[in-house]
């Protein structure tokens, strides 16, 4: 009565499920293989991993604004010029799902089965790391508008470049503008970060900075995504500092800044960083969202020229119009990144599709390229713990005022003077 | 951490301290008390259902998440306030639970050996079904729901209490009580206990459990999406956010006892409290860690829920 | 009712099977290499939660906690210690088991619903702590020395999944002890009362499926390279492990199998046709729900006759049929 699983059925079925999925599989990447290798084609393709869902989709979405921004005018100017000749510009989204290991599919899809030409970044730096070391093995260059973990620049990655400066190059301004720049100067710091790699090094920034400038640091607390910050705030509120500084993303600011308020907490000042100069930030919080002080290498109100875009202005009038929204340092460092990729191909006149030899002439001419954008000088540092960040820019202090970002510091520069202590949120 | 560095000048100063410790302490309870309070406001429903009908729902945050949207959009064509919609809310989702059982009841019904689990994986369908649409529809913007009580608070002997908070509890204090009056002093209540317990014996009592399990889960529903509305004033709203609410309706609902109301309201106080205090004072980093543990061991060690009441 | 089959073919066959697998990486494009490697690696983590799910009937929501474990260990030793991968690997399997079978031992007293939920809350746990150490680089999660060779990987992923589907088939279709952890599911009580020592048993199929995802996910860690307990040890992987078995049959060899090649391959193909939009999700929500309504057996049971004549609403209530087989194996066995 014994009764055998049938192996030779079970193996039969397995098998052909295999080859079927092989067949499946090698019809699909030699089918795509045969139509983008065999031709030369006369436009670049770029490929775009960012974050289009999870928990990150809306940073995600920043990015490809900025990113869709520069195509469509690149495309709309007749394409990116190289000797005599325009080549349009073609993106191709992957969506990473906020997740390491999507991310490392994704961009393994772009290289192989889309052979893109070069590739525009994650917004997290936790894609970052799981996408770079791919990136060093097909030599494919790739600059992230959005990442700013230092962690990213200290591994040394030859392929991967970025845009924005380093959270520990930039958090540090807010800090000393209040430092220096306030009287009274404030004398305590309360510091909260969420655990996620970016904003860690965010709060860590922060914390740095205040030790240096004898800032008394009366609480620091990385707290899990997702946390009520309710009972925080209270314990913070019995510590009376007079900064309350956040690492996070846009979501846990507006969080904090509720909790505060319904609490009837109020700091000198509120110091945030990142997502305050998101439209959602401003939007959903109002009149609350005033007087937030937060970093940024870049503000509408800057004043730089290029030839893509015209002027600063010109091109926060480009992207108000495309998106209804004034964009953040996020949105136009994104845009600006694509023009570096641009100026980078011009100058050593590689025309598409790459070949290995010019990719890695790219990833030279970056490493030597000084362009002049919309969103300042860009040069990337070729050695040190910021290998291939952009450190060109001046990292800048801001203050929300009547929903726009206004630049309070350094000294400068500055187009306003910094509102410290700040009015109460209850009496506004 | 910070210490208070102010203990140069002995005793008088201490005091002040300690005035100051003694309020943060009082805060800190009730502070824990409304996050308890919210906790309970996502449970009432599921531990019913959890309790009569066998099903671990995957997709009760994703009800939360739809009910905040809900409210949102009538806040934004409308400008009615959130607040006044519960009603709507309730009714609204009561109707789309009541229609929507019976295809949950045929999964429940499939002839196979873990049915329970068939069904727990068909929410976990659900609840991306839910949370893809919402993205692919409404965006990835977080939104901001304000209520009449938003960010207004009251101020007794140093302890602040936040309006919007003191409402969330009260409102689901009332209506857990509501709930077991409901199913304490009425007929369908009884009814609903009696499936709860042994629906083959119910079924023999002439009790029709389908159209009570159809009754519950429509009950469920809406009461799950009327607490959205509560949840996205407090927090915020965006497509994403159900997910931690799953986690903490699992997590009353077990840790009070399935099915037991007076356990879910015990433990709803008892994870507010170790939220509270956790953070307060040991550190805002360790309250998940500290809350999985306790969660754990209350398994452990109360399997039929910290009150014993479970079913 | 068994039909006599001749060795020589079915070893053949067998052969030929292997021969395609070993070839397929010749022929593929790199990104549907590491398609096919990410499916094995699913196979081996949905046939791992399927000796006790499917096998003993106990529903695990923790066993993503065994793959961040062992990736987390395989990451330190390599990382910080400079152990070369294997070893580091297999002491991460060998931890996991050691681990898993401590865990087991107080949490196997839970049954049902509250098993479910009492391993998902350890697994949190573990995502939690793992945030808050400091020697795992917390939220900045860890890095591991790049190698990158996709055909390495995908023949280290086929190997563990041949392994585990071989472990599998010897250990729970073909042995007495595979007959014990079945009594076990259809009833326990009963088991206990016969003399089988249960909590053994039990205890020894929860390591046993813990061994091969803290294998697996020390392979995984470096295959990516990079982990971070949100990555690692976030729901979604014992989610996926449970959905993917469930798909495709449970407690049999070949549903996980076919459950982790579809899901996995469909998910992929729906994020790249659409990978702009999150409109896959809508797609995946509904292919799930789908197939339960109209597939509750799985998709296992497209390609077989209906013998099962199933009843029981119940965790781990099985078809009468299969109890009487069960018991006449059991009988013939011992």
């Amino acid at each position: 009565m014994l009764k055998k699983p049938p192996l030779i059925k079970i193996s039969l079925i397995t098998a052909i499920v295999f080859v079927l999925t092989a067949v499946l599989a090698g019809c699909g990447a030699g089918a795509k293989g045969q139509k983008e290798a065999g031709e030369a084609r006369d436009y670049f393709k770029v490929g775009v991993i960012t974050s289009l869902s999870g928990p990150e989709v809306y940073g995600g979405n920043v990015t490809r604004r900025g990113y869709d921004l520069w195509a469509e005018t690149v495309n709309a100017k007749g394409g990116i010029k190289i000797g005599d000749k325009s080549y349009q510009v073609k993106l191709v989204y992957a969506d990473d799902q906020s997740d390491p290991t999507a991310g490392a599919d994704a961009v393994q899809r772009m290289i192989t089965s889309e052979k893109v030409d070069f590739i525009l970044g994650p917004y997290t730096s936790g894609v970052t790391m799981a996408v770079a070391p791919i990136l060093e093995k097909y030599k494919i260059p790739m600059i992230t508008g959005s990442a700013e973990s230092p962690l990213i620049w200290k591994q040394k990655f030859k392929y991967t470049f970025g845009t924005i400066p380093a959270v520990d190059l930039t958090g540090s301004s807010p800090i000393s503008t209040l430092a220096k720049d306030v009287q009274p100067a404030p004398k305590s710091i309360a510091i909260i970060g969420v655990n996620d790699p970016f904003s860690k090094a965010v709060a860590d920034a922060f914390k740095a900075a205040a030790e240096k400038e004898g800032i008394q640091v009366v609480k620091y607390d990385i707290v899990p995504a997702g946390t009520d910050f309710t009972p925080l705030i209270s314990a913070i509120k019995g510590l009376a500092p007079d900064i309350l500084a956040v690492g996070g993303h846009e979501k846990e600011h507006m969080e904090v800044v509720k909790a505060c308020k319904s609490l009837g907490f109020m700091p000198k000042v509120f110091l945030m960083h990142y997502g305050i100069t998101t439209p959602d930030f401003i939007k959903n919080l109002g009149k609350d969202s005033d007087f937030v002080m937060g970093a940024a290498v870049w503000t509408p109100d800057v004043n730089y020229k290029d030839e893509l875009f015209g002027s600063t202005k010109d091109y926060v009038q480009l992207s108000k119009n495309r998106w209804g929204s004034t964009p953040d340092y996020t949105e136009a460092a994104c845009s600006a990144t694509g023009e570096i990729f641009a100026a980078a191909l011009a100058k050593i006149g590689a025309t598409p599709p790459l070949s290995e030899e010019e990719r890695d002439k790219l990833v030279q001419a970056l490493e030597e390229i000084q362009v002049d954008t919309f969103y300042g000088p860009i040069k990337f540092a070729t050695e040190g713990n910021w290998y291939h960040n952009n450190t060109g820019l001046k990292p800048l202090t801001i203050q929300l005022m009547n929903g726009e970002q206004v630049i309070v510091g350094p000294k400068d520069v500055r187009a306003k003077d910094p509102v410290y202590p700040v009015p109460p949120l209850s009496a506004r | 951490m910070g210490k208070p560095a102010r203990n140069s000048a002995g005793f008088p100063k201490n005091r002040k301290e300690r005035c100051r410790k003694m309020d943060l302490f009082v805060q800190t309870l009730v502070n824990g008390i409304l996050i308890g309070g919210i906790f309970i406001t996502i449970a009432v429903g599921f531990s019913l259902a959890f309790g009569v009908m066998d099903i671990i729902d995957f997709a009760v945050g994703e009800w939360v998440m739809l009910g905040a949207f809900t409210a949102f959009w009538f806040n934004h064509f409308l400008h009615i306030d959130p607040l006044l919609l519960l009603p709507l809310v309730i009714l609204l989702f009561g109707l789309i639970g009541y229609l929507f059982q019976p295809v949950l009841q045929k999964v429940i019904n499939i002839k196979h050996r873990s049915a329970a689990l068939m069904a727990l994986a068909f929410t976990f369908g659900l609840s991306t079904f839910f949370r893809g649409s919402a993205l692919t529809l409404w965006g990835f913007n977080n939104r901001n729901l304000v209520t009449f009580l938003s960010e207004k608070s009251v101020t007794i002997f140093g302890v602040t209490l936040p309006a919007l908070r003191v409402g969330a509890t009260l409102f689901a204090l009332i209506v857990t009580v509501l709930f077991m009056v409901f199913l304490y002093k009425t007929k369908t209540g009884m009814a609903i206990r009696a499936a709860a317990e042994n629906r083959a014996v119910a079924g023999l009592m002439g009790i029709d459990s389908h159209r009570l399990a159809r009754l519950v889960y429509a009950l469920y529903a809406g009461l799950t999406g009327m607490s959205g509305i509560f949840i996205g004033s407090i927090f915020s709203v965006f497509p994403e956010m159900g997910v931690r609410y799953t986690a903490f309706a699992f997590f009353v609902v077990v840790a009070g006892g399935l099915g037991s109301f007076s356990g879910a309201i015990a433990a709803g106080l008892l994870l507010g409290m170790i939220a509270s205090f956790v953070t307060v004072y040991l550190g805002g980093a360790y309250v998940f860690l500290i809350l999985f543990f306790v969660l754990y061991l209350i398994l452990l060690f109360f399997p039929k829920g910290i009150l014993g009441k479970g079913w | 009712m068994q039909l006599k089959f001749n060795r020589g073919p079915q070893l053949v066959l067998l052969f030929c099977f292997f021969l395609v697998l070993c070839l397929v990486p010749f022929f593929i494009s790199s990104f549907w290499l590491r398609i096919a490697t990410g499916v094995f690696m699913w196979i081996g983590l949905a046939l791992s939660w399927n000796m006790i799910g499917g096998y003993m009937g106990y529903i695990s929501f923790g066993h993503g906690a065994f793959f961040g474990v062992g990736a987390y260990i395989t990451g330190l030793l390599m990382s910080h210690l400079n152990v070369p991968f294997f070893p580091a690997m297999l002491a991460a399997g060998l931890f996991t088991y050691l681990f898993a079978a401590l865990i087991g031992y107080p949490t196997l007293r839970l049954s049902g619903a509250y098993f479910a939920i009492g391993t998902w809350a350890f697994a949190e746990m573990m995502r939690q702590l793992v945030l808050v150490l400091k020697v795992t680089g917390g939220p900045y999660g860890l890095r591991l020395p790049a190698f990158l060779n996709e055909t390495f990987f995908y023949f280290l992923m086929l190997g563990l999944a041949l392994l585990v589907f071989l472990f599998s088939y010897l250990v729970f279709e073909k042995s007495n002890f595979g007959l014990k952890v079945k009594a076990v599911r259809e009833e326990e009580t009963a088991a206990q009362t016969l003399g089988l020592d249960t909590v053994w048993i039990k205890i020894q199929v929860f390591a046993l499926s813990a061994l091969f995802p803290g294998i697996i996910g020390g392979a995984y860690a470096y295959w990516i390279t990079y982990i971070h307990p949100d990555s690692v040890l976030g729901p979604l992987i014992a989610d996926q492990m449970v959905i993917m078995v469930l798909l495709g049959g449970i407690g049999t060899l070949l549903g996980p199998t076919i459950g982790a090649i579809v899901l996995y391959i469909g998910n992929r193909i729906l994020w790249v046709a659409w990978g702009d939009s999150s409109v896959y999700l809508v797609i995946l929500g509904v292919a799930i729900c789908l197939v339960i309504l109209f597939l509750p057996e799985g998709l296992i049971s497209l390609g077989r006759a209906k013998k099962f004549r199933p009843g029981g609403r119940h965790f781990g209530r099985a078809p009468a049929g299969e109890i009487a087989r069960n018991k006449a194996r059991a009988q013939g066995g011992s």
